[in-house]
C-alpha cells in the first residue's frame, strides 16, 4: 500500500522533470562541469599535439621507413643501430659537454654578478634593463652575427684581440667551435641566471643575516651555510629549465658550423637523419631516445621543479 | 673607495660584453662592404654610414612579405594560444582540475624535443597540403606555446582571491558571468605579458618555421637565415634585416624588465 503510494507520487513528479531537460549550455556550464568544459580545447589539442607525434615515432622506429616506400618492420633494428652509430654517440657525449659546460658557467657569473649587484645603487634600473636585453633575441639570428663578429680576418672580436695584443683566435677551428657556440650560448643566458638568483637574493629574510653577523660568522661562512641553501631552489630551477633548453639547442647550430667542424648536437643529428636523409624510421629512433633522455634528465629534478612551481605540495 | 671603483668597473665590463655584440649590428647595418671587410679598427665605429643595405635587402629580397608573414602567424597563433591556455589555466588554478597530473602533463609538452613532433607533423602536412601555408605553421605555434602560456596564466589566476568569486556567486552571477565580470579584468595584466611573451617566441621561432616553409609563408628568420649561404655571405643584408627584425624583441625586453624572469621561469619566480 505504502510503496504503492511512493510510486505514484515519483511517477507523477516524473514529468515536470522530463519536460525540462537541460541543455547541452546549461550543462557545460553547471557547477559540475564548469571546470572541464574550460579544459575541452586544451585536452583535444594535447591529444593530438602530443600522443599522436608520440606514438607515430615510437612505431616508425621499430621499422625502416623512407617515406615514400612501405615501412619494413626491422623490431629494435634502428636502436641497436643507434648504440653502434659512431656519429650518435659522439654527438650525445657532445651535448652532454655543452649541457655542463653552459649550466655551470651561466650559475657561476649568474652567482656572482648577483651577489654584486644585490644592493640599493644609483642606475640600478637602467643596469638591470641593458643586461636584460638578450635574451628575447631571437637566437638564430644572434648566432649568425656572432658568427661574423668571430670571423677570422674580418670579425670585431678578432680585432679587439689584436689591438690589446693576444693575436688572433681562430674561432671556428674543429678544436674550439663547440666551445665557441657555448660562449655564444652563455653571452645570451647568463643574464637569466643572474636575475633569477637577484630575485632570490632579494626575498631572503634579513634576520638571520643579521643573526649571523651578530654572533660573528665570516662572510664565506654566511654565504656558504647560509645564502647557498637558501638559494637552492633556484639554483634548481635553472639547472632544470636550462637543461631543458640546452639539450634540444640547434638555431646556434645553423647560424653557425651547420653541424660541422666537430659541434654535431642530438636534435642537428635528428634533423640530418630525418630531413636531409630521409631515414624516418631512425630518425625516429633517434627523436623517441632524445625524449626519453630529456625525461630522465628531469625525471630526477622534476619533481622539486614541480614543487619550486607550485603545482604539488 | 676601491670597492666602489671596483663595483663600477665590473658593472661596465659586464654591461659592455653585453651591447657591445648589440649595437655592432646597428653599426653594421649602416656599414658599406669596405667598411665591412675592413682589418682597421676605427672603423668599427667611425665610418660612412650608408643605406645600401637596406636598399638591397628591400630591393633583391622579400624581405617586407617575410616580415608580414612573421607578423601574422605570431599573431594569429598567439590569438588561438589565448582561446585555449586562458579557460584551461582558469580551471587548473581554481579547481585544480585533475589534481595536478593534467598540468604536469601540460607542461611535459615542453620538455618535448622539437623533432619528435617535427616528423609526424612533416609527413602529416604533406598528406594534407599544409607544408608551406600559414596554417600549417600556426597550429605548429600553437602547439609549442600552449604549455608555456597555460602554465604562466595559472600562475596569474592563482592570485586572483577566491573571496571575490563567491561573494559574486552569493549576488547571483552565473560562472560565466564571474569570468567575464570579475575575475578577466584582474587577469588583464597577466594576460597581456603572457601574450607579449608568446608573441615573442613566434617571432624568434625557427626550427618548424625552416623546415615547413619554404616560399608563400617564410618567415623573416627563416630569410636572414638564408644569406649565410654556402656560395657567399651577404652579411652587410643580414645585419640589416637582423636589425630590423630584432628591434621589437629588444622593445619588448626593455619594457618588460620586470616581468621577463616570471616569464622565463613559468612563474616560478617573480624577478
Amino acid at each position: 500500500m505504502i510503496s504503492e503510494t511512493t510510486y505514484k507520487t515519483t511517477a507523477e513528479a516524473q514529468p515536470s522533470v522530463v519536460a525540462r531537460k537541460p541543455s547541452i549550455w546549461e550543462v557545460l556550464t553547471s557547477e559540475r562541469y564548469f571546470k572541464w568544459t574550460l579544459l575541452i580545447p586544451l585536452v583535444l589539442l594535447l591529444l593530438v599535439f602530443m600522443l599522436y607525434p608520440l606514438f607515430y615515432c615510437l612505431y616508425y622506429s621499430f621499422h625502416e621507413w623512407g617515406m615514400q616506400a612501405e615501412a619494413i618492420f626491422i623490431g629494435l633494428q634502428n636502436y641497436r643501430q643507434m648504440l653502434n652509430d659512431q656519429a650518435f654517440l659522439e654527438a650525445f657525449g657532445r651535448t652532454f659537454e655543452v649541457l655542463a659546460i653552459c649550466i655551470v658557467a651561466e650559475l657561476l657569473i649568474g652567482l656572482g654578478l648577483a651577489l654584486l649587484w644585490n644592493r640599493e645603487f644609483k642606475g640600478q634600473n637602467i643596469v638591470r634593463g641593458l643586461a636584460l636585453l638578450p635574451l628575447l633575441v631571437a637566437p638564430l639570428v644572434l648566432s649568425l652575427l656572432w658568427n661574423f663578429m668571430l670571423e677570422y680576418d674580418f670579425g670585431a672580436a678578432n680585432q679587439v684581440l689584436t689591438v690589446i695584443g693576444l693575436g688572433k683566435v681562430y674561432w671556428w677551428s674543429p678544436e674550439l667551435a663547440l666551445y665557441t657556440i657555448c660562449l655564444i650560448t652563455i653571452w645570451q643566458w647568463f643574464p637569466f641566471s643572474v636575475f633569477v638568483l637577484l630575485a632570490g637574493l632579494r626575498s631572503l629574510p634579513r634576520d638571520v643575516f643579521e643573526a649571523a653577523q651578530v654572533d660573528g660568522a665570516s662572510g664565506w661562512y654566511t654565504f656558504r651555510r647560509l645564502t647557498l641553501p637558501m638559494l637552492s631552489p633556484l639554483i634548481m630551477i635553472i639547472v632544470v629549465l636550462r637543461a631543458m633548453w640546452l639539450i634540444r639547442l640547434f638555431d646556434p647550430l645553423y647560424g653557425t658550423t651547420r653541424g660541422g667542424v666537430r659541434t654535431e648536437l642530438l636534435d642537428w643529428t635528428v634533423y640530418r637523419t630525418a630531413f636531409v636523409f630521409f631515414d624516418v624510421g631512425y630518425g625516429s629512433a633517434m627523436a623517441i631516445f632524445s625524449l626519453f633522455l630529456t625525461i630522465a634528465l628531469c625525471a630526477v629534478m622534476y619533481r622539486r621543479l614541480m614543487k619550486a612551481l607550485g603545482v604539488i605540495k | 673607495m676601491i670597492r666602489k671603483t671596483l663595483f663600477w668597473l665590473v658593472t661596465v665590463t659586464v654591461l659592455l660584453t653585453v651591447i657591445g655584440p648589440l649595437l655592432w649590428i646597428y653599426l653594421t647595418a649602416f656599414k658599406s662592404a669596405g667598411d665591412i671587410f675592413t682589418t682597421e679598427l676605427k672603423k668599427l665605429i667611425v665610418f660612412a654610414p650608408t643605406l645600401d643595405n637596406y636598399e638591397r635587402l628591400f630591393t633583391d629580397h622579400p624581405f617586407w612579405f617575410n616580415l608580414g608573414n612573421t607578423a601574422i602567424l605570431s599573431v594569429v597563433s598567439t590569438i588561438f594560444v589565448m582561446l585555449v591556455s586562458l579557460p584551461a589555466a582558469y580551471s587548473f588554478a581554481r579547481w585544480n582540475t585533475g589534481g595536478g597530473h593534467l598540468l604536469f602533463v601540460t607542461i611535459s609538452t615542453r620538455m618535448f624535443p622539437g623533432v619528435v613532433a617535427a616528423i609526424p607533423f612533416f609527413k602529416m602536412f604533406s598528406k594534407f597540403g599544409l607544408l608551406d601555408t600559414h596554417v600549417g605553421v600556426i597550429l605548429l605555434y600553437v602547439y609549442f606555446n600552449m604549455s608555456f602560456a597555460t602554465f604562466l596564466l595559472y600562475g596569474f589566476f592563482r592570485e586572483v582571491p577566491g573571496e571575490l568569486e563567491r561573494a559574486a556567486m552569493i549576488d547571483g552571477y552565473g560562472r560565466m558571468e564571474i569570468f567575464r565580470k570579475v575575475v578577466f579584468p584582474l587577469i588583464l595584466p597577466g594576460l597581456a605579458v603572457t601574450t607579449v611573451f608568446c608573441l615573442i617566441w613566434s617571432w624568434n621561432e625557427f626550427f618548424y618555421a625552416f623546415l615547413f616553409t619554404r616560399l608563400t609563408a617564410r618567415t623573416v628568420t627563416v630569410l636572414v637565415s638564408s644569406f649565410w649561404g654556402s656560395i657567399e655571405v651577404q652579411y652587410g643584408p643580414m645585419a640589416a634585416g637582423a636589425a630590423i627584425t630584432i628591434l621589437p624583441t629588444l622593445v619588448a625586453a626593455w619594457f618588460m624588465q620586470r616581468y621577463i624572469i616570471r616569464g622565463l621561469t613559468f612563474g616560478a619566480v617573480k624577478g
